[in-house]
């Protein structure tokens, strides 16, 4: 009794209707992504087009259009259209299961099989002998793209059996695929992380301004730094600019180098499941803060990002606190002016903009200094600008499955190009002889990847056994 | 520069000639007018790949960066696919009447755009942009010989009888035309995959992600799923006939606005790689 639904609801979703209709949902809903701007209410492209599109708002906001590729809606349609591809991969490996048998009885098929299992039989000019019936059959159908094989009494054109197997390959591939990305996303982590040219930080969270990572991403064990070694801002490798290229080196919890190398656009840094891309980057102001013996007891790298907004050029990704005080400073770098802009790097002579503010926000103190130089703080203590140099903002993303993603696409590939490439069909002809006249017994099965047709196939084999069209082939 | 306009024009003077031919070969019932369309086509192919040959020897990359060099490059294996279906199978040169004027249209409307060489940068220097560009262009001179052939099979599906059943009469019968539409979509299909699935990898060194549901990315998916939804509704729901020819008629002009039309219409990172109206 409970079996019944059960079996209705497979067969439901098994059914070719149900994945179409799946798919062509799949692909309406991305032509209508793609009109829509996608992100939160607040982003500006957002809340523009819903000004713009008061009542189609009201549609797009209910069913989740502005976050279409993860909205429940899409998701949904894509856990059942998983589920569709695994039933279907199945249906489809039964499929191949059986035909591969046929296909493997066939090539071994006689002239008495034929003629017990055939579909079509063609009245051949009596004048011709069996021998030749199946000569001018065989050359027919190998000008209409056929190559049949002559053997006693018998003429077989039979794919091989495994040229049944790439639809299921690739439909398994898919689903792969699709489990894949979505588990995938589970243990991903991908953040950005600003490193000054020298310093280092440990591969965790901390480290990171901006991290996405998956529920079941752990970063217990992870124990490697990361260090930038170098930065050149205009690398050229093989006649092209690789544009701003680090140095970056990781190490492992004692320190050793794991891998070290200049990372650009197309050749990343790759260890394990980690990979590191260079994301942006910008100017750092190193400093230091002495006591009043001289003794240093703070240093840091102040990491600046550019920007067109403000008179310097540069602006501090967060301004440093002084240590043991409730006293800020933010440091710019003043960039070099052109006509028309600023030059996104290390001016010609560098010099830092430092702003220190108390607790309530007040200036206290407002200056500029050059490498070297001691700035005087309220404190008592001297702030020291020791240099100016580059910071590099780096992607780090550590995800397992991309191998795992690689292979599957492989194996998709060589599937669908089987699915493609190689034909599955079954042609086979006997003579058949009786008192009515000489026939040509054919049993076709054109599965797949098959351009003739069992039209084409009977008219020409009609057109060149028949003695009306036994010269046109000649 | 001035031998690669001349040899471009020459290109296009020939597909010009090639689209007439078959025309006229197709609707006066001159067979070999059709057969001088194939050569004709075959002249411009040799003609265009010798100007995208000189360019490339000049900028230092393929045909692969800006509007101009990916439509050419478009049409390049467009006709390319078109010659070789008919030197495997003659009877196949009537389809040039929805094929040739295709490459013809995106050759000339490439050849209005603006022609700016896009330099190549860190993120385009990777063999596997090449490889992706190479597989658009793979499946679009499948896709485009899908059309043709669904063109052909409509026409002559509306006069089974009239003179345009006469005047087609040298193609393969409607269900065998109808099969090589459905194995130019297949073989599509496959290039097409490959060409997400090298994009993917390529987005994931040069980006570090390998799908962003960029404009481009999306409606590559989308076109994706159409041909998809096509070969289930063939395989699987056993849709024959002009309603099939005319999915396979609709969709190539999809694909192409895929490939060359979407950064005009939307804002994307592949601006300047392929699109048309936002180069560099």
């Amino acid at each position: 009794m409970t079996t019944r639904p059960v079996q209705r609801a497979l067969r439901f979703l098994a059914s070719a209707r149900l994945a179409t209709l799946l798919i062509a949902f799949v692909g309406a809903w991305s032509i209508l992504a793609s009109f829509v701007p996608q992100g939160d209410a607040e982003a500006p492209a957002v809340a523009e087009w819903a000004a713009a599109h008061a009542g189609a708002e009201i549609v797009v906001a209910a069913v989740g259009l502005h976050h279409a590729f993860t909205a429940p809606l899409f998701l949904a349609a894509i856990s059942v259209l998983g589920i569709s591809t695994a039933l279907c991969a199945w249906e489809r490996t039964r499929v191949a299961s059986r035909r591969a048998r046929v296909l493997r009885d066939a090539r071994a098929t006689d002239a008495a099989a034929v003629l017990a299992n055939h579909e079509l039989e063609v009245p051949c000019d009596p004048a011709l002998d069996p021998g030749e019936i199946l000569d001018r059959a065989a050359r027919t159908l190998r000008e209409i793209g056929i190559k049949a094989e002559r053997r006693d009494g018998v003429i077989v054109a039979a794919s091989s059996s495994w040229s049944v197997w790439g639809s299921p390959i690739f439909h398994w591939a898919l689903l792969a695929l699709i489990i894949t990305v979505a588990v995938g996303g589970l243990w991903r982590s991908s953040g950005l992380m600003g490193l000054a040219v020298g310093s280092s930080a440990p591969d965790a969270p901390a480290s990171y301004g901006l991290l996405n990572d998956g529920p079941l991403r752990s970063w217990d064990g992870i124990k490697r730094t990361i260090s930038v070694d170098a930065f050149d801002v205009t690398y050229q490798y093989g006649g092209v600019n690789r544009g701003p290229t680090p140095t970056v080196t990781v190490t492992d919890a004692q320190g050793a180098v794991i891998k070290s190398q200049q990372v650009y656009p197309n050749k990343t840094l790759k260890t394990g499941s980690l990979t590191i891309y260079p994301s942006d980057y910008g100017l750092a102001a190193y400093v230091s803060v002495l006591d009043a013996t001289g003794a240093e007891i703070q240093r840091s790298a102040e990491r600046l990002d550019f920007s067109g907004r403000t008179e310097d050029g540069t602006v501090p990704i967060a301004p440093l606190t002084l240590v043991g005080t409730d006293l800020t400073v933010a440091i710019s770098v003043p960039l070099d002016r052109v006509q028309g802009g600023m030059i996104a790097r290390v001016p010609r002579e560098p010099k830092a903009h430092v702003v220190i503010t108390g607790s309530d926000g007040g200036v206290l103190l407002d200056a500029e200094m050059v490498p070297g130089q001691d700035l005087a703080l309220p404190t008592g203590d001297t702030l020291r600008l020791l240099d100016v140099g580059y910071y590099a903002r780096l992607q780090l993303v550590d995800d397992p499955s991309i191998p795992v993603l690689y292979a599957v696409l492989v194996i998709a590939m060589i599937g669908l190009g089987l699915a493609t490439l190689l034909r599955q069909q079954i042609v086979s002809a006997a003579v058949v002889e009786s008192a009515e006249g000489k026939r040509l017994a054919v049993r076709m099965r054109l599965w797949r990847n098959v351009t003739s047709s069992r039209t084409e196939i009977e008219r020409e084999l009609t057109d060149v056994l028949g003695t009306s069209g036994e010269g046109s082939h000649e | 520069m001035t031998t690669e306009i001349v040899l471009t024009f020459l290109a296009l003077t020939a597909y010009a000639v090639a689209s007439a031919l078959v025309a006229i070969g197709v609707i006066f019932t001159k067979e070999v007018f059709t057969r001088r369309a194939v050569w004709a086509a075959g002249a411009g192919l040799a003609l265009q790949t010798a100007s995208l040959g000189v360019r490339w020897a000049r900028v230092g990359h393929g045909p692969y960066l800006g509007f101009y060099e990916v439509a050419a490059a478009l049409v390049l294996f467009t006709v390319a696919a078109y010659v070789f279906a008919v030197w495997r199978s003659p009877r196949l040169s009537a389809a040039g009447i929805g094929v040739m004027p295709v490459a013809l249209l995106l050759l000339g409307g490439s050849m209005l755009a603006q022609n700016v060489e896009v330099p190549m940068t860190a993120k385009l220097s990777s063999w596997w942009l090449a490889l992706h560009v190479l597989f658009a262009n793979l499946a679009f001179g499948a896709f485009a010989l899908s059309f043709g052939c669904a063109i052909v099979y409509v026409v002559r599906e509306r006069s089974t009888e009239g003179a345009w059943a006469k005047r087609f009469e040298k193609l393969p019968i409607q269900d065998v035309l109808e099969n090589l539409t459905v194995r130019y979509v297949l073989i599509g299909f496959l290039f097409w995959t490959i060409m997400i699935a090298t994009g993917a990898i390529w987005a994931n060194e040069a980006w570090g992600r390998y799908w962003g549901w960029d404009p481009i990315e999306t409606w590559s998916l989308i076109v994706w799923l159409i041909y998809a939804v096509y070969l289930h509704v063939r395989f699987t729901l056993k849709w024959a006939g002009q309603r099939l020819a005319w999915f396979a008629i609709i969709a190539m002009p999809l694909a192409l606005f895929a490939l060359v039309g979407i950064p005009a219409a939307f804002n994307t990172p592949h601006a300047g790689i392929g699109g048309l109206g936002k180069d560099f």
